[in-house]
This record gives structure tokens, sequence and C-alpha cells, in this order.
């Protein structure tokens, strides 16, 4: 056991952050005990160090190698994954024959069967309803038309009585004058009587 | 080391998209750190070499399930460490434990001082006595540089589990090494 504010081990290990390992060596330098202790495990770093790493043997077998080769299905498999390009394309192409075949595989819509009879019942149906409608616009445009003759007849007649009516005034109006003139003329020449 | 992570993260883009010559510098480039894992792992250069093959063979035809690129390093040694694994299981019954000294530990030297390949001797014998988590886990930290949570993900255990068994192989390692360095050469 040591009384270092962190683990001695950690510190040798590299796991402490950058504060604390300042804070171990700080305190490995006043405390004899952590001193030893942190010297002995220096010393098994070291000497576990000493076994130095191995070439390897003989290379690992790489990828182009027989062991590694993959099938050509396999190959084909892969190249078509790893490719975008070929990925869309075959995409769009699935998509297509999927209409083409939506498109001829589909059941025809079939139009509902109406029975013979039951369409002349209605032919004679909707032709006795049009019929009635015309007959009925017909009458309705004639009474219209009728009586828009009669009011037009009667705003005429009204305007030659009217007319008739200001022609007797104005006849009346010149008789008058054509009086008064003729009385003037013989009152001028003494042929007053 | 963050320009080989990135290096790393594009050949590994580049051999998902069938790029085999991507692949092999790959290869080229890790070999020796698997290689000498599965050696300290196993203490059997064949067996070394064998699960070598066998790791970046798994690797390559599973690089598509590689999550994230840059944490190339833990992936590759989580298969290292379940194909060593499961070879152990499969020749248990034959040898119990993996990487068996080749002569015992009473004859590490010490007494009369010791030399450099007495010393890497010493060493392998003392990894050898260690139980197998605890070995790997000496490996892993100690050889590798691996940090305890990438430890923990290749081990697929808690941190907390890797600290008990580093510290437990340390605190062993230190008993047997550090008085025989002190004596021996330094």
């Amino acid at each position: 056991m040591t009384c270092s504010p962190f683990d001695l081990r950690d510190y040798l290990l590299g796991e402490l952050a950058e504060s604390e390992h300042r804070q171990v060596e700080l305190h490995a330098r006043t405390c004899g005990g952590c001193h030893e202790e942190l010297e002995r495990l220096r010393i098994t770093h070291s000497t576990l160090l000493a076994l130095r790493d191995e070439e390897v043997p003989q290379r690992i077998g790489f990828v182009s190698d027989k062991v590694f080769e993959p099938s050509p299905l396999r190959r084909a498999w892969q190249a078509f994954w790893g490719s975008a390009p070929k990925l869309g394309f075959a995409s769009a192409a699935m998509l297509s024959a999927a209409l083409v075949i939506f498109t001829f595989l589909r059941p025809a819509v079939t139009a509902p069967v109406v029975a013979k009879a039951d369409t002349a019942k209605i032919e004679a149906l909707v032709s006795q309803r049009m019929d009635a409608a015309v007959v009925k616009a017909v009458a309705e445009s004639e009474a219209r038309q009728a009586r828009k003759t009669a009011e037009l007849l009667a705003a005429a007649e009204r305007r030659f009585h009217q007319d008739l009516q200001s022609v007797g005034h104005e006849y009346a109006y010149l008789e008058k004058s054509y009086n008064v003139m003729l009385h003037d003329a013989s009152f001028q020449t003494g042929d007053v009587k | 080391m963050i320009f080989r992570a990135v290096e790393d993260t594009d050949l590994i883009r580049r051999a998902r998209r069938g790029d085999v010559e991507a692949y092999n510098l790959l290869i080229s480039r890790w070999e020796k750190r698997v290689y000498n894992y599965l050696l300290r792992v196993a203490g059997d250069r064949e067996e070394a070499l064998d699960l070598s093959q066998d790791v970046f063979l798994k690797a390559y035809q599973n690089l598509r399930k590689l999550d994230d690129p840059a944490r190339f390093a833990a992936w590759l040694f989580r298969i290292a460490h379940n194909e060593a694994f499961s070879a152990f299981r499969k020749r248990r019954p034959e040898r119990e434990v993996p990487g068996q000294p080749e002569f015992s530990g009473d004859e590490i030297p010490g007494r009369e001082g010791v030399f450099p390949i007495e010393l890497s001797i010493a060493v392998t014998t003392a990894l050898s006595q260690l139980p197998e988590d605890q070995r790997e886990a000496v490996v892993l930290k100690i050889y590798q540089g691996f940090k305890f949570e990438e430890i923990a993900e290749i081990l697929s255990c808690p941190v907390s589990t890797v600290k008990s068994r580093l510290y437990t192989a340390l605190d062993v390692l230190k008993s047997q090494l550090a008085p025989l360095q002190s004596r021996g050469v330094t």
C-alpha cells in the first residue's frame, strides 16, 4: 500500500491525466515509501520491455494469395455491392422490371355488367325525362317570348297614342297660330268684318 | 500517430471497396503487432503464425462489419483474442496452460548476474506463469500500448476487470523481476 494521491501503477501505465501525473511525481519526491515502490514498478516495466518484438517468421498470407482469394461469385458480389453506379443502375432496372411485370400481370379492370333489359329501361326513362325537360323548356321559352312580345306591343301602342296626342296638340296650336295671323292680316288690310 | 490513423482508415475504406492492395498494405502494417501479441499469449511461434493468418483472413471477411474504421486496432485485436482463445479451448484437454514455459521458474537466473538474453528468458518465463487472462492484459497494455478502455473493448469486459487483472499481474511480475534486475544488469 502507498500513500500516493493516485495509484502508482496507473502513473506507470500512463493512465493518469497530466495534473494527476504531476501530483504523483511531486508526492514521490517527498515520500520515501512511494519513491521506492515507484522505482520497483519502473524496473519491472523496463524488464518486461527487455522482451523485444520478434519479426514474423514468414509473411502473412496476403489477400492476393489463394487462401484469401474469394470465389468468382463472391468477387462479383463484392464488386457489385462496392460500386454505387452499378447499384443505382441495378435498382433502376429492378424498378423498371417490376413496373413491366405489374403492368402485364395486373388484373384487367372489368366494367360493371348491366343487364340489357335494365339498360333499355334506363334509356327509355332517360329519354322520357329528357323529352319532358325539353317540352318544359320550350314551353317556358315560348311563354317568356309571348310575354315579352305583349309587353313590347303595349309599349309601342302607348307610344303611338302619346305621339298621336302630341301631334293633335301641335296641330291645334298651329291652327290657332294660323287664325291669329289671318286675323292680324285682315285687320291691317281693313277687311275685318 | 494521427497521420497514421488517417492513413489506416483510408486503407480500410479502399479495402472495403475491393482494393486488394490496400488490404495487403494494411496487413503489412499490423502483422508484426498481431503476431507478437499472439506469440506472447499462445507462447508458440508456429501457432502464433497460424493464428495470425486466421485473424487477417477473418478481418478481411468481416471488414464491412467494422462500424468505425478509426477503431480498427481494437477491432483487429478483438478478432485476435477470439481466435486465440477459441484455439486454446480446442486444445485444452491436451495442454492445460498455453505458453507453458520451456523451462521451469526455478531456472530463472539472477544470482550470478543477468545478461540480456537471460533477462528476456526470465520475462518469458514470468509471463508464461501468469494465468491466461492476466498475461493477456499485460501483453495488451505493456507491449501493445492499448488504453484501459480499449482493452476492455477487446476482451469484452469492464474496465475494472482489466485493471484488476493487470494490477494483480504487475504485483506478481514485480516480485519476480524487480529483484532480478536490481541485482543484475541495469
